[in-house]
C-alpha cells in the first residue's frame, strides 16, 4: 500500500487572508517537494467562493510515495494545523480528526496559555507554536490571481505568510527553513519568523 | 524544447488557448471554469495574446457572440460550466448545423438543483445530440491536448463542426499537474491558420441560416450526420501528427491500461481514470486479472475501437460520472452507446453501470475495489445481479 | 427499491426548512474579530445599531430599555461601531472575552 500522507492544514479569514492563507500552504508544498517529496497544495473547494472574514481552509499534503487517493477534498486527520487568525481558535474546533501528538502553529501576540485555554480537546496536541505575525510583517496581501485554479503573479510568501512559514518549520521535519527560504519572497521575515516564535510543549 | 510547469486543467486550456492565438473570447463566470477566462483576461490584458475579449451578459450571449466572431473568421472560444451550458442549450444546434467551428471548453459541474459545485459530466452529455464534438481530459496535460487537438479536427474542412472540449470541474480544473508546453513554432506546424469556406464577408455576400421547406430538413441533418462518419479519420490523422510533432504517444480514441489477459476491466473517462489507474494496479499484484480501457472521445463515438477494446473481456463495469433518468437501463449514458457498440458481436462480454463521482463526489480506491469484486463475482455467476450500481449509496452485496 | 443509510439521506428535492428568527445551520459567530462593546450609560436608544446591522445582531430590549446584542451571529464589521451616535460602542478584540461563541465542528 502506499505510504502515509502527512496532512497539513491552514485556517484563515476569508478575503483578507485568502492569499496568505494559500501562500502558507503553497510554501509547505514548494518547501517539502525539494526535498524530494510527492506533494499537494489546493484550498477547501466548499469554503470558496470566500466572504470577508470567513473561516476558510487551505490545504496541503505530502508524501514519500506518489499520493494516490489525489482528489479527496479535507484534510480528514490533520498532523499540523496552521492558524493565520488567532481568532479562529475559538469559535471552531480546529483539531477535529487530529490524531494525538499533532502541532498547533497560531499567528498571534499572546502567550501559548492564553490560546491554549480556548481549545477543549487540546490533550490531542503536543506543541504549540505561537508567532506574532502581524508585527513582524504586517502586510497581509489581497490578491486574486492564484484563486481558484489561476496561476499566481506575486510570488509566495510577501505578508503574514512568511513568518508563519519560518515558525512551522520550527516544530516540524517535514518542511525545513532552507528549503523554504528558496520559495519564499519575503527572507526577512522568514527568519525572524522563526527566531521569533514561542514553541512550548502541551503533552 | 517543451517547458514543463505544475498547472492546473483551467491554467493548462488556457495556455492551450493562446498558443492556438484565439481571436475573440467572450467570458461569462461560473465557477469552475472561470479561471480560464481570468488568465486569459490577464494575457490579453498583458500584451502575451492578441484577441477580442469580450465579457457577454450570460451563457446564452457568449454563444450567440462567439458565433458571430467565428462566423465572421475568427477563431473563437468561449466556455461554461453546469446549468451554464444548459442556459446556452438554444445556440448549440444553429452553431454545429451552421458548421461554425467554434471551441467551448466546459469544465463540468453538477446541475441544479440544489446548487452543487462538484463535477458531474451531465451538463455537457446532456447536449451530445447536437452534432458537437465532444471529449474528456483526465488531467492538465490532456486539457491542453484536447484543445489543439480539437481545433485542428473541427476546423478541417472535412469536418466543421464546433468542439466541447470538457474536464472535470475542480478534480481537473483546479488541482495542478505536470504539464508540458511546447514552442509556438510547434503549435503553428500543427495547427493551421483558421479558414471557413463560408464566412460573412462583405466582399462576397452570404445569409448565415435562412428558412427551409421540411423536405430540406433532412439534408440539413445528413449534412451533419455525414462530417460525424468522416470526423474520426481527420481525429486519428491529427493525432498522429500531433505524436510526431509534440513526441507523444496519445491514442486518439480508447486507451488500454494493463489489459493483457484481462478478465474484467473498467470502462472509464474523465479524472477519476488516475484513480482507476491505481486500483488497476493494486488489485493485479493481489492477483486479479483486470485492466482499463478510457475513453477519449464520447463524439463522434468510437464504435469499432469500443467494441475491439472490450471484445477481449468477460466482464466490463462502466463507470459513469453522469445521469439518464427513465434510461434503458436506468442508470448512465455510456452504458447504452457500450452496448450498442458491443451488439454485433458473436462473444458479448457481460456489461453493468457503477454511478461513482456523482454530485462531485471522490471516487476513493476502496469503491474501485468494491465494483472490481462485482465484476469478478458476474464473471463466476456467468451474469450480472443488475445493470446499474449506485455505488458507495446503497448496500453492498 | 433504493436502500440508503439514514445518515447520508437528503430531504425530498432538496427542501430545507427556512429559518423565521435565527438560522441554526448558518452560525457566523466565529466570523469576528472585534466585537462591539456596549456601554449603556452612554446609550441614547437612536437605534443606529438595530438599523444598521447587516445581519440584524441588535435587538431593542423593551423591559431592560437596551439594545442586546446577538454575539452568536455578530460578524464584527463593526458597521455599528462607526453608526453609533452616542460613541457607546467601542471594538474589543476577541480573544479578551471567554464567551459569547458557539464553537462549531466545521464552518457550516
Amino acid at each position: 500500500m502506499a505510504s502515509k500522507v502527512h496532512q497539513i492544514t491552514v485556517w484563515a479569514r476569508g478575503v483578507v487572508q485568502d492569499k496568505e492563507g494559500r501562500d502558507i500552504a503553497n510554501g509547505v508544498a514548494s518547501a517539502a517537494g525539494k526535498d524530494g517529496k510527492f506533494t499537494q497544495a489546493f484550498d477547501n473547494y466548499v469554503d470558496l467562493p470566500d466572504r470577508v472574514n470567513v473561516p476558510l481552509r487551505k490545504y496541503a499534503r505530502i508524501s514519500d510515495e506518489e499520493i494516490e487517493e489525489r482528489y479527496e477534498y479535507e484534510n480528514e486527520k490533520p498532523e499540523i494545523v496552521i492558524v493565520a487568525d488567532a481568532t479562529i481558535v475559538k469559535g471552531i474546533n480546529i483539531l477535529r480528526g487530529m490524531e494525538k501528538g499533532g502541532s498547533l502553529v497560531v499567528a498571534t501576540d499572546r502567550k501559548p496559555e492564553e490560546i491554549l485555554k480556548f481549545i477543549p480537546n487540546r490533550d490531542l496536541l503536543s506543541t504549540i507554536v505561537c508567532v506574532d505575525a502581524k508585527a513582524i510583517c504586517g502586510e497581509q496581501t489581497v490578491d486574486f490571481s492564484g484563486s481558484e485554479g489561476g496561476v499566481d503573479s506575486l510570488g509566495i510568501g510577501q505578508g503574514i505568510s512568511a513568518p508563519i512559514l519560518g515558525a512551522l518549520a520550527r516544530c516540524t521535519d517535514l518542511v525545513k527553513l532552507d528549503n523554504l527560504a528558496a520559495v519564499v519572497k519575503n527572507q526577512e521575515a522568514l527568519r525572524k519568523g522563526h527566531e521569533q516564535a514561542v514553541m512550548s510543549t502541551v503533552n | 524544447m517543451a517547458r514543463e510547469m505544475m498547472l492546473s486543467g483551467c491554467a493548462a486550456s488556457a495556455q492551450a488557448a493562446k498558443m492556438a492565438q484565439v481571436e475573440v473570447i467572450c467570458s461569462y463566470p461560473i465557477r469552475p471554469y472561470t479561471a480560464i477566462m481570468m488568465e486569459l483576461a490577464k494575457m490579453v490584458a498583458n500584451g502575451e495574446l492578441d484577441a477580442e475579449f469580450v465579457h457577454g451578459e450570460g451563457e446564452h450571449a457568449q454563444l450567440s457572440v462567439v458565433l458571430g466572431a467565428a462566423a465572421a473568421g475568427a477563431r473563437a472560444l468561449t466556455g461554461s460550466s453546469g446549468v451554464g451550458v444548459t442556459y446556452a442549450f438554444e445556440t448549440y444546434s444553429p452553431i454545429a448545423g451552421g458548421r461554425i467551428p467554434l471551441q467551448m471548453m466546459i469544465a463540468d459541474r453538477a446541475l441544479d438543483p440544489p446548487g452543487d459545485f462538484g463535477s458531474e459530466h451531465t451538463d455537457a452529455m446532456s447536449c451530445r445530440d447536437q452534432g458537437w464534438l465532444m471529449g474528456w481530459a483526465e488531467n492538465p496535460q490532456e486539457a491542453f491536448d484536447n484543445c489543439l487537438i480539437n481545433y485542428r479536427v473541427g476546423e478541417d474542412h472535412r469536418v466543421l463542426l464546433p468542439q466541447f472540449v470538457c474536464q472535470d470541474g475542480y478534480f481537473v480544473s483546479h488541482i495542478p499537474g505536470k504539464v508540458a508546453l511546447p514552442d509556438q513554432s510547434q503549435v503553428d506546424e500543427f495547427l493551421p491558420p483558421y479558414s471557413l469556406p463560408h464566412p460573412l464577408d462583405p466582399k462576397r455576400p452570404v445569409s448565415h441560416g435562412p428558412q427551409i421547406r421540411p423536405d430540406q430538413g433532412t439534408i440539413m441533418d445528413m449534412q451533419r450526420a455525414q462530417a460525424m462518419l468522416d470526423a474520426p479519420a481527420v481525429i486519428k490523422e491529427a493525432v498522429d501528427d500531433y505524436n510526431r510533432i509534440f513526441g507523444r504517444e496519445i491514442s486518439p480514441f480508447v486507451e488500454e491500461y494493463m489489459t493483457e489477459d484481462a478478465e474484467i476491466a473498467f470502462f472509464i473517462m474523465g479524472a477519476h481514470t488516475m484513480t482507476a489507474r491505481h486500483a488497476v494496479k493494486h488489485l493485479r499484484s493481489q492477483g486479479v486479472k483486470i485492466g482499463l480501457v478510457k475513453l477519449r472521445f464520447v463524439r463522434p463515438w468510437p464504435t469499432q475501437e469500443v467494441a475491439e477494446a472490450l471484445s477481449k473481456f468477460k466482464a466490463v463495469g462502466v463507470v459513469e460520472t453522469s445521469t439518464s433518468y427513465g434510461g434503458a437501463m436506468r442508470g448512465g449514458n455510456l452504458l447504452h452507446e457500450v452496448r450498442a457498440s458491443l451488439y454485433e458481436l458473436p462473444q458479448r462480454p457481460l456489461t453493468t453501470s457503477f454511478m461513482a463521482g456523482l454530485g462531485g463526489e471522490m471516487v476513493p480506491l476502496k469503491e474501485f475495489y468494491y465494483m472490481a469484486d462485482i465484476l469478478s463475482k458476474a464473471v463466476k455467476e456467468g451474469k450480472t445481479k443488475k445493470t446499474v450500481y449506485w455505488v458507495g449509496f446503497e448496500a453492498e452485496e | 427499491m433504493f436502500n440508503i443509510p439514514k445518515e447520508k439521506q437528503v430531504p425530498l428535492g432538496c427542501v430545507t426548512p427556512a429559518p423565521v428568527t435565527e438560522q441554526p445551520m448558518m452560525i457566523t459567530g466565529n466570523w469576528r474579530e472585534y466585537r462591539p462593546v456596549l456601554e449603556p450609560e452612554k446609550c441614547d436608544l437612536c437605534m443606529n445599531c438595530v438599523v444598521f446591522c447587516p445581519d440584524a445582531c441588535f435587538q431593542l430590549d423593551e423591559a431592560e430599555e437596551m439594545v442586546v446584542l446577538n454575539t452568536k451571529y455578530c460578524k464584527g464589521c463593526n458597521i455599528c461601531i462607526n453608526e453609533c451616535a452616542t460613541d457607546a460602542l467601542t471594538k474589543a478584540y476577541e480573544l479578551d472575552f471567554e464567551d459569547g461563541v458557539v464553537r462549531l465542528e466545521k464552518p457550516f
